[in-house]
């Protein structure tokens, strides 16, 4: 390149090989490209059946043109121009706020449909009693010892829980046989209110540095979900599915926004995009009710996602699916988030080097490799023909999803510990900390949010497996949401599955199936992203 | 654990340079003060690498002992036998007697843990954990046991390391927020909080810039009123300036010369001490 | 302080006070449930598949059906009504679906992992890795599904005699799917050549093509060919694309045929999901053969993972 002038030969030389490695970059950008972008020309294509943008009214496409897509390009050329963070303070809000809404979406699945509220209630009361006299009994730390306190730990959430069958009622028993019982918003809004108050409050104080200023934010979301409790109603909608969105979506973006608003002053100017999509869409959604023009035909609709499936496509839904991958996705989570990252410490921290050891190693990226339809065998052959369980439970399939990531949440846990800086080790054990006090003080906090993105990934690929699911024999059709751990569970992408075989149709594969698709990688998406942004984040601050 | 040995072989070890050169016991502690640490034949390996060879000293209480050496040449290996950070390393193998106040460390029975709560110990690279100055500070009181007055502690060890005027308005603010000199100053603060008996710095100031090095200097003079310091340091004009006594490690891991530092640096008795102090090797 | 305190003190073996001991056991089990697992698997499979086969019958002491080894290793014919289980049927589809997928992602894996080391910049690989990632994040019934609806009906454009399921549209989304980990792998392994050895080439009077395809490439070849293994690997445990858009009839076909890809046969994991969803008992011939192909798949990937193991791990030996 530099090198090659000197004489007419070189130059003539120099030529041939600069042409020879401009036309060998494209052919390489071209490859790279190639699977990103047919994936891209596919996903079209089903955005397109599922939605159907074109039949919409020319009107509608003017009305959110004017409203949200020319005020929303203006002010993100004009941050993008003078200030990129700025931009990305507005961006992160905007995606933060669809991201909680999708996900309050499913907290409403999970804390109105699966569990009745009351019920939830009562086992919330139960957990919160021996929760608060674990913390009190931690005060305490010096002056008991370690096995007595683990014991009455333990009593305290067994009693609280199942109390002495015959003799002690068991708190959410008490709670659900209580004379008078509040009413499913007012649960709902104490509940999860409760939890976003708790949240919002410590997120205020933190930033603030200052206790009050916390304890002000907390109360006043608790009292702005109750009177989204309120609000719901009088704008026709139900109470309990407001309070939700209240207060898992709208109190916690609205926090964060709030929050970048006070301290982070040269970026603030971001929040205006959020604002303008945010009114712009409502400005859109109002004018096009108002002049009458008529949105697309959209088969992503209410009804596709609050419906049972159906044989006719046009009223096929994909509800019980959708609450048997969020009950799944609940229970690989919490079956193989602790085994996964206690592996992971265990191989990183405690393990001597030895052949065990090394056996442990190889047999994970062994393990990693087997394909997923033999996890659906070791289901179906171990749990349901030797263990004697009924086939396709929620239970059953979450166990099986959980070994099957297991391997990938282990080897992202030990990476991310792996990351931990050796110094952080060494002064910790420096300062005669033993084993487990490093891990927990100084390794596992550190560690954390890498691991977080790890079991992320590895909780969307669980979410995306079918195979395992039919090998454990789950229903190709439900016409109900699970549950219970014992009911049959269906989920999103068998959903896909079983339309797209055993009802093949052009009905099916035209209306139902792309919207299927469309949700589940919807979902998906949303997943990764959280992932990459909490990577970006956690590699930006280290 | 990993790295502790049957300690009774050791008749069987010859003692080769430490004899040549001043062994410890012949030698006389400046100040009067009865031994801390005094190891007797120790010998390291990592995996078939030969790090420290028949290495014999005592280690006189209150007061600066200084390790310098080429390099390479197992000082930091040493001061990590002391408090045994060696048995981390898995492949890492320690022979040999090393006695705290008559106490053979590398007895099966002793507990590293427990011994590294008597014996503090700084990094070369200033650590702080990723939590507020606070948190440092207490870290070593909280994983202990200690219970106490941690604010009148944390106040207590912070002055104690110089540190206090500079942050006593922002102790609730991350560690990692404060520069190098202050990191290294925090670190010292946490070692001593717990109050230890001996507390081991493996060259900590060679990250620093010449003003956070100085006070790192007058900061391990002063500390050695109350605490049995061992420092490994590659500078040997540190040394000379703040050690009490030095011990001179040389290539191949053996402990050449320990003397008075005084004596090392005027009148050493071996002629590659001298030529290493001197600059002519090393 | 009295030496019989420091004794105490120096001898309390913190080691095993009973939170050291409760928390190092937890560890330990969840580490050894991976063990569990393989045993679990491995021994699943294999008392499963031997009583499918006559030979091993009696020795797992079952009474009934069975069927042949030697014919289930050599028979090309599966039909599970007329009892013939010639696994070579599944398998050629299997190796069709694997050649095929080959031929897309290789050269573009390696292409993309060539691009994402040697030439993008760092602006442009922040943007291709997260979109790679997608790639391999999409549902495998999801490409299935876009193979049957979307790419099926294109290709008949070119190739009017392709059927409804065809190896040819499975074979090209199990490509796309496979292209990340190829592009991965190989990027870490070039990634890892060290500058010296380009700054040499560079130094030498290499242009950046000569330097890549000259020194990078076979510098991190064994890495390269680990990815593709592992790649392979995954292409054959594939299940959902291929029982979406190619699983039809089990057929043998000549899979250096390229006219049999615009055919439909059944790959031995599309095969396992047909066999579940056809009414099985369990216990029956049809439930053991289930065993029978999943070991067969299993041993196959193992020992696929096991070759690229041990030539990752040469590699490195090499740095």
């Amino acid at each position: 390149m530099a090198t090659d002038t000197e004489s007419g030969y070189a130059e003539g030389f120099g030529q041939v090989s600069r042409t020879v490695g401009t036309v060998f970059r494209y052919l390489l950008l071209a490859a790279t490209m190639f699977g990103i972008v047919t994936l891209a020309v596919l996903l079209v294509y089903v955005a397109n059946d599922a939605i159907q943008p074109l039949t919409a009214d020319a009107g509608w496409h003017l009305t959110f043109f004017l409203t949200l897509v020319v005020p929303t390009t203006l002010v993100g050329g004009y941050l993008y121009r003078r200030n990129t963070d700025a931009l990305k303070l507005g961006s992160t809000v905007v995606g933060m706020l669809a991201v909680a809404v999708l996900f309050s979406g499913g907290v409403a699945i999970v804390f109105v449909d699966i569990i009745p509220p009351l019920t939830g209630f009562s086992y919330a009361v139960g957990l919160v009693i021996p929760a608060a006299l674990t913390v009190i009994l931690t005060k305490y730390e010096r002056q008991i010892s370690f096995t007595p306190r683990v014991a009455a730990t333990g009593a305290a959430f067994f009693l609280s829980l199942f109390g002495v069958p015959g003799y002690l009622h068991s708190i959410p028993e008490l709670v659900q046989k209580a004379p008078v019982v509040p009413s499913d918003w007012v649960i709902l809004a104490l509940v999860l209110g409760g939890v976003a108050a708790l949240v919002v409050g410590q997120y205020i104080a933190r930033i603030r540095e200052d206790a009050t200023a916390g304890l002000i934010a907390g109360v006043a979301a608790l009292v702005v979900t109750g009177l989204a409790a309120l609000l719901g109603p009088l704008l026709g909608y139900d109470s309990n599915s407001f309070v939700v969105v209240t207060a898992v979506a709208v109190v916690p973006t609205a926090t964060y926004a709030g929050g970048a608003a006070l301290t982070r002053k040269r970026e603030r100017i971001g929040l205006l995009l959020a604002g303008t999509v945010i009114v712009g869409s409502l400005v859109g959604a109002a004018a096009v009710d108002l002049l009458g023009f008529a949105g697309p035909q959209s088969w992503v609709n209410w009804q596709f996602l609050t419906n049972p499936h159906s044989s006719s496509a046009e009223r096929a839904g994909l509800y019980p699916a959708i609450g048997g991958s969020i009950l799944l996705m609940v229970t690989v989570a919490a079956l193989s988030f602790p085994t996964g990252v206690g592996a992971a410490v265990y191989l990183e921290e405690y393990a001597p080097d030895n052949r065990f050891t090394r056996f442990i190693d190889v047999n994970i990226s062994n393990l990693a490799g087997v394909p997923s339809v033999v996890y659906g065998l070791l289901g179906l052959g171990v749990f349901v023909t030797y263990l004697g369980q009924a086939t396709g439970t929620v239970i059953i399939g979450g166990a099986t999803l959980a070994l099957l990531i297991l391997p990938i949440v282990i080897i992202s846990s030990r990476e991310a510990i792996r990351a931990v800086p050796q110094d952080m080790r060494q002064a910790s054990y420096g300062m005669g900390a033993t084993r487990w006090q490093t891990v927990k003080n100084v390794v596992l906090p550190e560690a954390f949010p890498g691991i977080l993105t790890g079991t992320i990934l590895a909780l969307g690929r669980a979410i995306g497996e079918t195979a395992p699911l039919i090998m454990i024999g789950a229903p190709n059709v439900l016409f109900s949401l699970p549950t219970e751990l014992t009911s049959k569970v269906s989920a999103m992408p068998l959903q896909v599955y079983a339309w797209s075989t055993l009802f093949a149709s052009e009905d099916f594969y035209t209306k139902a199936v792309p919207a299927g698709v469309v949700v589940l990688l919807v979902v998906l998406l949303a997943m990764n992203s959280i992932a990459i942004v909490l990577r970006n984040k956690f590699e930006s601050e280290s | 654990m990993t790295g502790t040995e049957d300690p009774t072989n050791d008749e069987m070890l010859v003692q080769t340079d430490v004899s040549e050169g001043l062994s410890a016991s012949e030698s006389s502690p400046k100040r009067d003060a009865g031994t801390v640490i005094s190891s007797n034949d120790i010998n390291v390996w990592y995996g078939d690498d030969h790090a420290l060879t028949d290495i014999s000293m005592e280690i006189p209480e209150n007061s600066v002992t200084a390790m310098i050496g080429p390099s390479g040449c197992g000082k930091s290996t040493f001061l990590r036998c002391i408090n045994r950070m060696n048995d981390l390393i898995d492949v890492a193998r320690v022979e040999g007697d090393l006695t705290l106040r008559g106490k053979n460390v590398y007895d099966n029975d002793v507990d590293p843990v427990a011994l590294r709560r008597r014996v503090g110990m700084v990094f070369q690279k200033p650590n702080p954990f990723p939590k507020s100055i606070y948190e440092n500070v207490i870290y070593g009181l909280k994983i202990q046991g200690i219970e106490g007055d941690y604010d009148e502690i944390v106040e207590k060890s912070l002055k104690r390391a110089a540190l206090w005027d500079e942050v006593k308005d922002r102790l609730h603010e991350s560690g990692l927020d404060l520069s190098g000199g202050q990191q290294q100053r925090l670190c010292i603060a946490r070692a001593i909080a717990p109050d230890p008996e001996v507390l081991l710095m493996d060259e900590p100031a060679s990250a620093l810039d010449p003003v956070a090095t100085s006070q790192i200097e007058d900061l391990v003079e002063e500390l050695a009123e109350d605490y049995t310091v061992v420092i490994v340091t590659h500078n040997m004009q540190q040394a000379a300036r703040i050690s009490d006594k030095t011990a001179v490690f040389l290539t191949g891991g053996e402990l050449v010369e320990f003397d008075d530092t005084q004596k090392i640096f005027e009148n050493p008795e071996s002629q590659r001490v001298e030529d290493y102090i001197t600059g002519k090797f090393g | 302080m009295s030496t019989d305190d420091l004794e105490t003190d120096l001898t309390r073996n913190t080691e095993n006070t009973p939170r050291e001991l409760l928390t190092r056991s937890f560890f330990f089990l969840c580490a050894a449930l991976s063990v569990v697992t393989t045993i679990s698997i491995v021994g699943l499979l294999v008392v499963e598949a031997s009583k499918f086969f006559t030979i091993t019958a009696p020795l797992m002491d079952v009474k009934g059906e069975t069927a042949s080894l030697v014919d289930f290793l050599t028979g090309t014919t599966w039909q599970i009504n007329n009892q013939e289980f010639g696994v070579l049927a599944l398998v050629s589809s299997t190796l069709m679906v694997t050649i095929g997928s080959a031929v897309i992602a290789l050269p573009l894996g390696v292409a993309t992992a060539i691009y994402l080391s040697e030439y993008a910049s760092a602006q442009a690989r922040s943007v291709l890795k997260p979109a790679l990632e997608i790639l391999a994040g999409v549902p495998t019934v999801v490409y299935g599904f876009f193979a049957l609806i979307y790419i099926t009906p294109a290709l008949g454009v070119v190739f009017p005699g392709i059927g409804t399921f065809n190896m040819l549209s499975a074979s090209i989304v199990v490509g796309i799917m496979i292209i990340p980990m190829v592009a991965s792998i190989s990027e870490d392994a070039m990634s890892a050549v060290p500058d010296e050895l380009r700054q040499a080439g560079y130094g030498m009077g290499a242009t950046k093509f000569d330097v890549s395809t000259g020194i990078v490439v076979p510098a991190a070849l064994s890495g390269i060919f680990s990815s593709f293994i592992l790649a392979l690997s995954r292409a054959i445990g594939e299940t959902m694309a291929v029982t979406v858009a190619a699983g039809a009839q089990a057929k043998f076909l000549n899979p250096i045929n390229p006219a049999s890809y615009l055919e439909g046969a059944l790959p031995m994991t599309a095969a396992m999901v047909q066999l579940l969803n056809s009414d099985i008992t369990g216990g029956g011939l049809a439930y053991r053969s289930l065993f029978a192909i999943g070991l067969v798949l299993f041993v196959i990937t193992l020992i696929m993972n096991v070759i690229s193991d041990y030539v990752a791990r040469r590699y490195r030996e090499v740095y």
